[in-house]
Formats: C-alpha cells, structure tokens, sequence
C-alpha cells in the first residue's frame, strides 16, 4: 500500500484505474483471509450499491430516458496502525453512474496519518497523500451509500459533476479537534492540494468536442464546526479557492483558458430521536478568461440552498424530505441573460435548478439497507457538461427522476 | 450497565463527557499515555442501544454516523466491533488500553470497572 502513496499529478486515468482495482483486489484478498481476530491494528471494511435509476426529461443519466441500472457502487479501505504515531490508510471505489461521473475504479484517498498531538481535549492530525474533502456537511460520506442521507445528494452542493475534483486532492491536510467540557465540541479542518484531471474529466465539465488538456492548479480548502455540549445542534462555516487551467491541443476549436472558483458556505445539523434537519447555503463565485476565444471573459456569482428533513418512524424505516433551489447566476435568476447572451442557444432554464425530493429508506438487516426517492426537478444547470451544455436532449424546463438502491456493508 | 477497561488501566472514575470523547473517537490515549482500544456491540445490540442512549446520551445513529465518517473518510479508526457481551468481555480483559462495557458483569473477570459520573 505505500507504493500507492507516491502521487503525481500527470498520471494518466488508466493508471490510476489499475492503482484503484489493485487496491480492491488486495483488500478482498486481504479481507478473506488475512485478518486475524482481534488485530486492531488492521482494519478493513467496504460496500456494494446497486440500483436502477428513471430519468425522464434530462440527460442526468442517460441521453435516450431509458431505466438504466448504472447506479452501481463498490468501495472497499483498508487502515493499518504503523506504531503510536503513523497509519497508513487507503480507499479505491468502483463507480457507474452513466452521464453523472466517469465510470470506473478510482483511488478516493491513500495517505499517511501523522499523529501530531493528542492529549484529553485536543487531537492534532495531520494527512499527507491523496485526502478525502471533510469541509462540507456531507462530502466526506458522499460516495457511501449507507452513509448519506439519499442516493442522489443536493446538486447544489453536490453536484456529480464536479464529484471527481470536489472528492479530494493530492497533496495534504490537518485536523484539530478541541473538546471543551464548557462550550461543546469544535473541529477544524484545513486542506491543499490538486487533482490531476483525465481526458474524461475534461470533457464532462467543458463539453464533448474539446481536444485539449485540463489540470487544476490548486484547491483550498478550510471548515470550522461547533456542536454544543450535549446539544443535538451543530453548526458549520467553510471556504473554498480552487484554479483550473485548460491547455488547448494544435487542432483544437476552443482556446487557452483559465478558470477560478471561490466558495463560501454554511450549515446547520439537527439530530434528535426521531427528527432530523440540515441545511446548506452556498454561494459560489466563478470566473472564467478564454477558451471561446483569447479574450473572452465570464463572470458569474452562484446561490445553492437546501433543506432536508428525515424522521425515523421505526427501528427499519425513515423518511425523507428536502426542498432545493439553485441559481447559477444570482443576478440572473431567471436565466434571461444567459439566453439572451447566447443569441438563444442555451435556453433560461439553464441558469437554475429546483428540486423536490422525497424518499424512503427501510433497514432490511445489520448492514443491508433499500432506499428509494423520487425527485421532482425544474431547471437544468445542474447537469453535465457545464460549459457547454447539452441543449439537445436536455429541452425541458421540468423533469423528474426516483431511483431505487441495495446496501451492503461491512 | 458497567463500563469496563483492561485491568491495567488504573481510573477509577470518568465523567459522561469523558467517556463521549472515547466513545466519539475524540480522545485516543488514557492520562498514562496507552493508546485506547475501544469495543463495542453491533449497532442493533439492545445492550449497545443502552449503553448509548443513557449512559452516553447520544443516540445510536449519531455514533453510526461519526463511526462511518471515519472509517471511510481516512480520518480515522472506528471501534471494533464484537458480537456478544461474552466476547467484549473476553476482548477487554486481554487487550492493553481496551474500554467496553457489558449489561451483568462476573465478579471473577479480569477488569477494572468505571464509575460514571455526570
């Protein structure tokens, strides 16, 4: 597993899915018969999803609305305890989700965990290698089924097209944790780094007919969280800046572009016994200078906000409900400029998204869960590719979707 | 309900604030410096059900929750999870730093029992 700590940005896709099945096949093998009982200082655990998925009206999934049964994921970590101080950890998924990401093996992090500090209240950790994203509500559990509060997350937020990017970086990361016995729980998380973008990743943010090459520069990342002493309320504030640059090829119709993102957000989290409430509000801005020519420039200022309730009604089953709204632009709610901007070519229901989601999830055993969700969507920004989006099969303002997924884990 | 650890760990006393910090993965050493190995019973366990709602007072879900962030985020190591009282007990009494907890506990085991205070 230490080979698979040694990164560099310019690895190519194919690797990195060898490096990922690699790391799969060794886990099962290892999971089957290398654990010995007992052995804290191994760990292995894992999932398998599968599903079907309806889409009708959109290019969420599939371009032709068939149902199509490419919601399948597999993942499967391994942590190893080196001494006091140093543990190596590792997880590689499998993932089909159609147009929503590239399908394929993938390493989501493989790093090296340096017990900095630690004492009764305060924990000091820091993370060198390929790092999951832990600043948001949910993105560090966003690939875990049986983790996340419904199989397809707030595109707002959780938008699958930026999944493979918003994940996690390459590079490193630190996290403080700071008990008070006076004011509650605090965690504070910081992260650097970058991910390396395939050919595939390219085209699913910029559009189908690019020929050139993609790289992101950098990503920043940083989150403070406070829960309450012994309050079932937590709240959360994080920030992002991240750079991307496109490198056109000699026979490319697009140009050298650069691309800028800034975030900011909040969240709230409320568990109790059978309530639960969360919410994240999230403004992002994005520049972008070239690529439909030398001296193109785009600016624009985006809002996502959610709320989402789930009540437990027995030990098997909960329901959920969330409300979202989402604004590519926010001086442009209504997308007319960007029709307008465009001669008429992307028409306004690209500048937003609104969804409402219901769902249900039943505990079939210990670790065998169905969840099942409907999604009533109007507005379509939130589909992939992003720059240039597919305008063809994608001509209605309203569409709808309800999915069906199986959980195991272990 | 009685929480337990190894023998050689020498608290005789812990308050429920203490305790959450071990339980939520936040605090990974005793005073003396072992590293804390914590076992726990599966989630649906009655007895681990108990165990979190009223001596922890943290809803069992909300552990799953903290649990499975780490355990599949990198962050780090969830409890080890065993199937019966028998075998948590078993667990304790032979690993350095272990803490556990178990419904009845036999007065010949091999353990250091916690009093819990608020």
């Amino acid at each position: 597993m230490l080979m698979l700590l040694k990164f560099q940005y310019s690895i190519s896709d194919r690797t990195w899915n060898f490096y990922g099945l690699a790391l799969i096949a060794m886990l099962f093998i290892f999971k089957a018969y290398g654990q010995e009982e007992n052995n804290e200082a191994w760990q292995v655990h894992g999932f398998i999803a599968q599903g079907l998925i309806d889409v009708n009206g959109s290019s969420f999934v599939n371009n032709d609305g068939a149902l199509s049964a490419e919601l399948t994921e597999i993942g499967i970590n391994g942590s190893y305890q080196l001494n006091d101080y140093f543990r190596v950890t590792g997880q590689a998924v499998y993932l089909d989700g159609g147009n929503r990401y590239v399908e394929g093996a993938r390493i989501d992090y493989a790093l090296l965990d340096f017990g900095v500090y630690q004492d009764e209240k305060w924990l000091i950790n820091l993370y060198l290698g390929r790092f999951k994203n832990n600043n948001w509500l949910y993105s560090s559990t966003r690939d875990v089924p049986h983790a996340r509060p419904s199989i397809i997350l707030p595109q707002s937020k959780y938008f699958d097209g930026f999944r493979d990017i918003a994940m996690g970086s390459d590079g490193l990361s630190a996290k403080v944790v700071y008990s008070s016995d006076n004011f509650g729980d605090f965690d504070f998380y910081f992260s650097y780094g970058a991910s390396s973008l395939d050919t595939e990743d390219v085209k699913l943010l910029l559009g189908d007919l690019v020929q050139g090459k993609g790289k992101q520069d950098f990503d920043a990342q940083a989150s403070l969280y406070w829960q309450p002493l012994f309050s079932s309320w937590q709240f959360g504030v994080s920030v992002l800046d991240s750079d991307f640059n496109y490198e056109r090829s000699n026979t490319d119709f697009f140009y050298d572009a650069q691309f800028s993102f800034q975030q900011i957000s909040t969240n709230f989290l409320y568990e109790g016994e059978k309530w639960e409430f969360s919410g994240e509000l999230t403004q992002s801005k994005f520049t972008q200078a070239g690529f439909y020519f030398d001296d193109f420039k785009k600016g624009s200022t985006g809002v996502g906000v959610y709320l989402q309730s789930r009540y437990q009604y027995n030990n098997q089953l909960s329901l959920l409900l969330r409300a979202e709204k989402f604004y590519a632009d926010k001086k442009d709610k209504n997308g007319s400029k960007l029709e307008e901007n465009t001669g008429g070519a992307i028409p306004r229901y690209f500048g937003y998204q609104n969804d409402i989601t219901v769902g249900a999830s039943y505990q079939l055993a210990d670790n065998f869960r169905v969840d099942l969700e409907h999604h009533w969507v109007e507005g379509t920004s939130r589909l992939t590719p992003v720059v240039m989006p597919n305008t063809e099969v994608n001509d209605q303002r309203r569409w709808n979707m309800w999915a069906i997924q199986f959980m195991y884990w272990f | 309900m009685q929480v337990i650890t190894h023998a050689s760990i020498n608290v005789e006393s812990m308050t429920t604030s203490q305790l959450r910090r071990i339980y939520s993965i936040r605090q990974l050493r005793w005073a003396n410096k072992t590293p804390i190995v914590v076992f726990v019973l599966p989630s649906q366990h009655i007895i681990h059900k108990n165990f979190s709602k009223n001596i922890l007072n943290i809803f069992p879900y909300k552990l799953d929750r903290i649990w499975n962030k780490l355990t599949f985020s990198g962050l780090g190591v969830a409890p080890t999870v065993v199937q019966s009282q028998e075998e948590l007990l078993k667990a304790v009494s032979i690993t350095p730093g272990a803490i556990g907890y178990v419904d009845n506990l036999n007065k010949e085991a091999d353990v250091n029992v916690i009093k819990i205070s608020i």
